[in-house]
Order: structure tokens, then C-alpha cells, then sequence
């Protein structure tokens, strides 16, 4: 049929208001049969909100919803409910009814008024069922099913309505990691084959990556992004709608994005997960890498950190800039000049203590080395153990030499990330007066 | 239509036997009808003027046929001036009052039954959320007011679903408003229940002109009635039975919530103000011609749930006739209790139902959100 070129779902600047907030401001998006469209958002930000008004549970204050080319607004209640079938997260157990009877209320809006189900409707019924794996167990009571169980019956039950549009709110929520991608794989199958156009509100930005067609991306009420997974996802969108740091990757399977976030930016460290002191100040000595564990972690555990010296565009030296810390930088390929090393020495005298990620080490930060030696002893020293294969020493002997030297003159050598939380805990047990706590 | 060739129909014989509604509906309507009858034929035989069983059988059956079978309505031993008396006495005086029972308990159980599928509550009952003693209380007013006893038959059922009125708006502004459990809803009901009664009883008490007794109210009789009064309470039953039948399947689809049913092309709004009407409406008449009668439409959907499942398009119908042969069964203990006297019907429906209730109260599980909640 031509009519799947044509939109399925078409809102246009969709404006919901509720008691003086604005839940939607001018909303639009397409989505064509045969598609799953992922909505996503923080919470809050509006996905459940355009999902009621799309199924007209909410009255809209401007713009318009058309399904098939119909206005939602002016189709009867039962007209609406054979066009577009909607699936909250979670709905009342009332009494326990047996599976069948529950996804034949799906059929309701099929049925002539006070009629009763025809064979058309137990085919419907029983179709939906099937195509969810639960024909077999169709007498069991809905009460006693699991969550992931509820979920693919409230799939069945949507199904059985054989609307074009599906809107489903969170058909992942309360499941395990199994269960949220046996249902979106259901859903992206069932749009896929049975030409039906599924809009899911998603708060999974790696689930909607992988099974969507498009992602719409709505925050406070809205519409931010939209596109094809990879149009919409970057670091930069994570950055401004849910206020993280997240490595965009590619799956070498999918061939889809997917995100890694790494810690909330701008945002004090959560209450609770704060070290007796809050202001000790560490500076890193890190690069190519080697400081991707320990940057966030000291900084997630409430200590103020420095970096460098580094390589602008090093992996450290971004994750430092995302993460807001202090850091000495140096141009690519050349080795550290005099001003970096000034702004080096300043940062290590800034500090309580300093940490030495394994840095591969070449000519070009030799200098962090040097500079480290020279200035040992007036602040404790960590060493993370350097790796033995492959050789992180690329400066003939020079960095081993100036490494021993430092574990000569007082600086340890500490196991891994969480034995340097540890060591600094407690050497920096004076620190706790830089806080405004008093000291235990 | 539009099944895929060779995909097989499915049929209602195809279904698995129900785990949760162990009696198929083949089986427990023909039961339940049965059972209803013979207990109402049996029933005849129970009264005041002891008359052999084997009689008062033979005269219901006699007048129910039109004196087809058996051609004469007493066994040949007894005297005909006998037989005369004791057929007025069965006829006029034992059926009516069976039939009322019957069309009362159907009356009541539809309520119940409707009202638990709206408020999704199972403890909702018209005697619980106070629709039956606001609706005696408009009654009572009609013999207070010493209205002309000729218009008393025709305004008794008005009066009752006036008084009924307002605990009507009151649990369905409760149900609707309040984001409270279902027990507060029942509370609310019972305060009012109280507090209508005892408007009523210092009405009655403090109007001794009229004969009315106080009793009879408070604690219902189906004791004092006619053919007249039975065909309205049995057609007002029958036809708002029906109307609330028909929307049996939208009381289903609200057991899963408002915005689902929305979803599904239900208006929930109109569903609730509908029934609440109606079956306060079908409560009044009842209440009209047999006082206060307590826990039948608590007990009645209750035991067809069990029995069928929790199909509101087979709880109500099922559900009324259960609701006759619970009431029936109460006023043959009422009769046959402590002879020759009548006790007050809604003694016997305490005994079960008080229990009954304490029972689902301590049963239930999680208390669920007002009628309203998502």
C-alpha cells in the first residue's frame, strides 16, 4: 500500500500545559509504519506526557496529532482506540483474571456496543498471543505472573487492539537486562514485520540505540534531537540533556552506537560518598590513557584533582576537560617546554599529595618524570604499578631510572585504584582542616 | 475476516480448563437455576400456620400453572374451605414474599456487583456505603409525611431513590476524589450508613401515629408485601438489571484503571456516574418494599467470582440470581427460626455477612488506590 510512505503518526508543535507548567512546548515528530521510534529523555522531560496526548488521554492547549491523516482530538473514543493503542508502565492488578480474558480487552474497541468477541476477534486474540510466546499459557492467571511475564501480556493485549500506532511507555521498566531486550527485540520485530509503527518512551539510551530506527530525543518538554541513532547520539547531547560525560562507541557487532557515561559533570559529589576530606587536592600524573580509571574515580571520591602534565587531545587530556580539573598542557608531539613545566611545578605544590598513573613514557613527557624526582619528598608520592608487556618505556632507560629513583626517596607503590583511595585516606589525615568539618 | 489461511480459529471449546474459575458456566448456571427453584418451592412450606409441605407444593405449582398441574390445588384429603385458606395463605401471603426475596437479592447483588467492578473494590456494597439506609430514610419519609396511602406504592420507590441520592454523590465524590485505600471508602460508607439510621430511627420513634414499625426498616421484612409490589421491584430490577448488564464489558475494562479503559475507548467517568445511578436507583426499589438488608450484595458477587471468574458479564447476571437464593435461604431462617414468629430478615444476612467481611478485610491483599488511579 502506498500509505506506508505516508506518516503513520504526525504531531505537529504539540503544546500540553498541566497547572501552570509546560509539560510539551511545540512538539513535533513523524513516524512511519514499520518503524520503532525511540523517545527519549531524562526524567521528566516529557516522553509519557506526548505518549497520553498522542493517545488523547490528555487534552493538548496547541498543535495537533494525526494518525493515518485523522485529527485525534475529534475522533470518537473507540475510533481513537482502533487507530492507536497505548501501554502505561505499570497497570492496577484488579482481579485475577486468566491471561486470555485480559488480552481480549484489547478487542473492546472491535466489538459492536454490548456484543460479544467473534471468531475474528479470538483469532486476534490468539494471534497476539502467539506472537509473544504465551498462547500456551493462556489460562494462567495475570496475578501470578512475573514482571517480564506482565510485560509481554500487556504486549499481547496492545497487539490484540490492531491499531497501526503502538505507544509504549517503558515496555522495559522493572526488568532485568535479558527481559529488556527479549521485549524491544518483540516490538522491533512486530513493527518490522506486521508493518505497524511502534513509538516507545525509552529512558535507555543504549537499548534505543540498538533496537531503534530513530530516536527523538525530548528534554523539559522539548524536542531536542531526532534522527537516526547515529545522527542524534553524541557527547555533547549527553552533556546537555542528562548533564553527563558518556563515551559514544561503536559496537564492532551492531555497527550501532552506544554510550558509556563516565560521571556527572559540574555537580557536587553525591552526600555520603565524600571522604573525610573533601578538599584534599591530588595532582595525577597520567597520559595516553592510564589515568581513565583513576581521574574520575579520585574525583568521584571527593578529592580536587590536577592533571599533567599532558598532550592536548591525549585521552587524558579530554577526560580532564570534561571532567573541569586543573591541568598543565602541552601541543601534541613536542616535549614539555618551560612554561608547562612552571605550571606543572605550581600544581604539584598546589597539592597534598601526587599519584602516578603507568603513563607510557617518551621523550615528550620525560620531563613529568624529572621534574617529579627533582621535587620528591615534600609531598607523598603513590606509584600504580608500571605494566611489564608491552614496555612503557620508550626513553632507553631514562623514565625506569628516574621511577626507581623516586621509590628510593620515599614515593610508594601502590596495587591499583582502590589501594590509592586507601593510601591517600590515610596520609592525608591533616587535611580535614581544609574542610569546614571539624575533624573526628 | 482477517485470520491468515491456515492459521486455526480458535474457539471458546478450545480453552483450557480455568485454574482460577473451577466450575464451567455449563455446568453452574443449570445448578444454580435448579437450585434456586427447588429452593423456592421448598420454601413455600415454611410460616407461621403450619400447613404439610406435600400442600404447599401441590397449591404453587397448582397457581403457578394456572391450575393445569395439578389439576386440584390440595392433596384429596384435605377439606375444601381447608384448602381455600391455605391457598390464600400460599399464594397470598408465602410466594409474594418469596419472590420479593428473590427480586430483592437479585436487586442487591447487582449493585454490589456492579459497585465492586467500578470502585474496584471488593468490599462495595449497598448496605456498606450507605445507598440502603439513605434510601429507607427517603422511604420512611413517605409514612412520616402521612402521604395518601393511595399514592404510597408509587412514591415509596421515588422517596427511596431520592434519600439514596445522597450517599450516591457522596461515595462516588469519595471514590473519584479521594487517592485513599478502599477501606476508607467503606468507612466513609459506614459513617454515613450510621448516621442515616439513626435520622431514621428518631423519625420513626417520634412518630408513633404511624404504623410503620421501626423495625422493619432498621432490619428489613419481606414479610408484608404483595403481587402489586413484587412486578415493580421485579421490573425495575429486570429492565435497570439490564441496562447495567449491558455495560458489563466497560466494568471490566475499568479493573484496569482509568486510563487504560480510556485507552481501549471507555469513558470511566460516565461508566462510574452511570452505575452509581443505576444501582442506586435498583437499591432504592428494593429498599422501598423490604427495608435494610445488609451484606447480600457483599456475599453474592463474591461467591460467583469464585465460582465463574471475575467477568462482570457474568458476575452480574450469575451474581442476582445468587443474590435470590442468598436472601432466600436468610428469610427461611428468618421464618423458621423461632416460630411463630417472624424475625427481621437482616438478622440472618448479619450473621453471614458481618463474618464475610471481616474475612475479606483481613484476606485482601495490598490495599489498591482510589477508583481513579491509573
Amino acid at each position: 500500500m502506498s500509505a506506508s510512505d505516508a506518516a503513520t503518526l504526525r504531531v505537529d508543535r504539540l503544546t500540553v500545559r498541566y497547572g501552570g507548567r509546560t509539560a510539551l512546548a511545540d512538539v513535533s515528530l513523524s513516524a512511519r509504519s514499520g518503524e520503532l521510534v525511540a523517545l527519549t529523555g531524562p526524567n521528566g522531560s516529557g516522553k509519557s506526557t506526548l505518549l497520553r496526548a498522542v493517545m488523547g488521554l490528555i487534552a493538548p492547549q496547541g498543535g495537533s496529532v494525526r494518525v493515518e491523516g485523522a485529527n485525534v482530538p475529534e475522533l470518537g473514543l473507540i475510533e481513537r482506540a482502533r487507530r492507536v493503542a497505548w501501554a502505561p508502565q505499570e497497570e492496577p492488578i484488579g482481579e485475577n483474571i486468566s491471561i486470555l480474558e485480559y488480552v481480549r480487552f484489547g478487542r473492546h474497541p472491535h466489538l459492536a456496543p454490548f456484543a460479544n468477541e467473534g471468531p475474528a476477534d479470538h483469532a486476534a486474540v490468539e494471534r497476539a498471543l502467539r506472537r509473544v510466546d504465551f498462547w500456551e499459557e493462556r489460562s494462567r492467571g495475570i496475578a501470578e505472573l512475573s514482571g517480564g511475564e506482565r510485560q509481554r501480556v500487556r504486549l499481547a493485549r496492545v497487539l490484540a487492539q490492531e491499531t497501526p500506532l503502538l505507544l509504549l511507555d517503558e515496555p522495559t521498566a522493572f526488568l532485568d537486562i535479558g527481559h529488556q531486550l527479549d521485549a524491544l527485540e518483540r516490538v522491533q520485530a512486530i513493527a518490522r514485520q506486521e508493518r505497524r509503527c511502534a513509538v516507545v518512551a525509552l529512558h535507555d539510551l543504549n537499548l534505543a540505540a540498538r533496537f531503534a530506527d530513530r530516536i527523538v530525543v525530548l528534554s523539559h518538554g522539548r524536542c531536542v534531537a531526532s534522527g537516526t541513532p547515529k545522527e542524534v547520539l553524541s557527547p555533547e547531547l549527553l552533556a546537555d540533556v542528562w548533564g553527563i560525560v558518556a563515551d559514544l562507541r561503536w559496537d564492532p557487532v551492531t555497527g550501532l552506537p552506544y554510550l558509556l557515561p563516565v560521571l556527572p559533570m559540574d555537580r557536587p559529589p553525591l552526600a555520603g560518598t565524600v571522604g573525610p576530606r573533601p578538599m584534599a587536592r591530588v595532582h595525577v600524573i597520567a597520559g595516553g590513557g592510564s589515568g581513565a580509571e583513576l581521574i574520575p574515580r579520585l574525583a568521584r571520591e571527593g578529592f580536587e584533582v590536577s592533571v599533567g602534565a599532558v598532550h592536548l587531545f591525549d585521552s587524558d587530556a579530554e577526560l580532564g576537560e570534561r571532567l573541569g580539573v586543573a591541568m598543565a598542557t602541552e601541543m601534541p608531539f613536542t616535549a614539555i617546554s618551560p612554561p608547562v613545566a612552571r605550571h606543572l611545578e605550581a600544581l604539584l605544590e598546589a597539592c597534598d599529595a601526587v599519584v602516578v598513573a603507568p603513563v607510557p613514557t617518551g621523550s615528550g613527557n620525560l620531563a613529568n618524570w624529572s621534574i617529579l624526582a627533582g621535587w620528591a619528598g615534600r609531598r607523598p608520592v603513590a606509584l600504580l604499578p608500571m605494566p611489564r608487556e608491552p614496555s612503557w618505556d620508550f626513553t632507553g632507560g631514562a623514565a625506569t631510572r628516574l621511577r626507581e629513583e623516586l621509590l628510593r626517596s620515599g614515593a610508594e607503590e601502590v596495587g591499583g585504584v582502590d589501594d590509592v583511595v586507601r593510601w591517600l585516606r590515610a596520609r592525608l589525615p591533616d587535611t580535614a582542616t581544609r574542610s569546614s568539618r571539624p575533624s573526628a | 475476516m482477517n485470520a491468515p489461511p491456515g492459521e486455526p480459529v480458535p474457539r471458546e471449546e478450545a480453552a483450557p480448563p480455568r485454574r482460577w474459575g473451577p466450575l464451567p458456566l455449563r455446568v453452574l448456571v443449570p445448578a444454580i437455576v435448579v437450585g434456586l427453584f427447588a429452593l423456592l418451592v421448598g420454601s413455600t412450606a415454611l410460616g407461621s400456620v403450619p400447613i404439610p409441605a406435600a400442600t404447599t407444593i401441590s397449591i404453587f405449582f397448582h397457581q403457578l400453572t394456572g391450575g393445569f398441574v395439578p389439576s386440584v390445588a390440595c392433596p384429596g384429603s384435605v377439606a375444601s374451605h381447608q384448602c381455600a385458606i391455605w391457598t390464600e395463605i400460599v399464594w397470598q401471603a408465602r410466594v409474594p414474599s418469596l419472590v420479593l426475596a428473590l427480586a430483592a437479592g437479585a436487586a442487591l447483588a447487582i449493585s454490589g456487583g456492579s459497585l465492586q467492578g467500578i470502585f474496584r473494590n471488593p468490599l462495595a456494597d449497598p448496605f456498606l456505603l450507605g445507598l440502603s439506609s439513605g434510601a429507607a430514610l427517603g422511604a420512611a419519609a413517605i409514612f412520616v409525611l402521612d402521604v395518601d396511602p393511595a399514592h404510597q406504592a408509587a412514591l415509596l420507590p421515588l422517596a427511596a431513590f431520592l434519600g439514596g441520592i445522597i450517599p450516591g454523590a457522596v461515595i462516588y465524590l469519595a471514590a473519584t476524589l479521594s487517592r485513599r485505600g478502599p477501606t476508607v471508602l467503606i468507612l466513609s460508607g459506614v459513617a454515613l450508613s450510621t448516621f442515616f439510621s439513626a435520622i431514621l430511627s428518631a423519625m420513626l420513634l417520634y412518630n408513633p401515629s404511624s404504623d410503620v414499625s421501626l423495625n422493619f426498616w432498621l432490619l428489613g421484612s419481606l414479610g408484608a408485601t404483595s403481587w402489586s409490589d413484587d412486578g415493580l421491584v421485579v421490573g425495575v430490577t429486570l429492565v435497570l438489571g439490564t441496562v447495567l448488564y449491558l455495560r458489563a464489558r466497560e466494568i471490566n475494562l475499568l479493573q484496569l484503571g482509568p486510563e487504560v479503559a480510556q485507552s481501549l475507548g471507555v469513558r470511566p467517568q460516565r461508566t462510574i456516574q452511570w452505575t452509581v445511578l443505576l444501582t442506586t436507583a435498583i437499591t432504592a426499589t428494593a429498599v422501598a418494599f423490604t427495608g435494610i438488608i445488609g451484606f447480600v450484595g457483599l456475599i453474592a458477587p463474591h461467591l460467583v467470582r469464585r465460582l465463574a471468574g471475575v467477568d462482570y458479564r457474568i458476575v452480574l447476571p450469575l451474581g442476582a440470581l445468587m443474590g435470590g437464593i442468598v436472601l432466600l435461604v436468610a428469610w427461611d431462617v428468618a421464618v423458621a427460626a423461632i416460630p411463630p414468629i417472624v424475625i427481621p430478615v437482616g438478622i440472618p444476612t448479619a450473621f453471614i455477612g458481618a463474618p464475610f467481611l471481616i474475612y475479606l478485610l483481613y484476606r485482601r491483599r495490598a490495599p489498591g488506590g482510589s477508583a481513579l488511579d491509573a
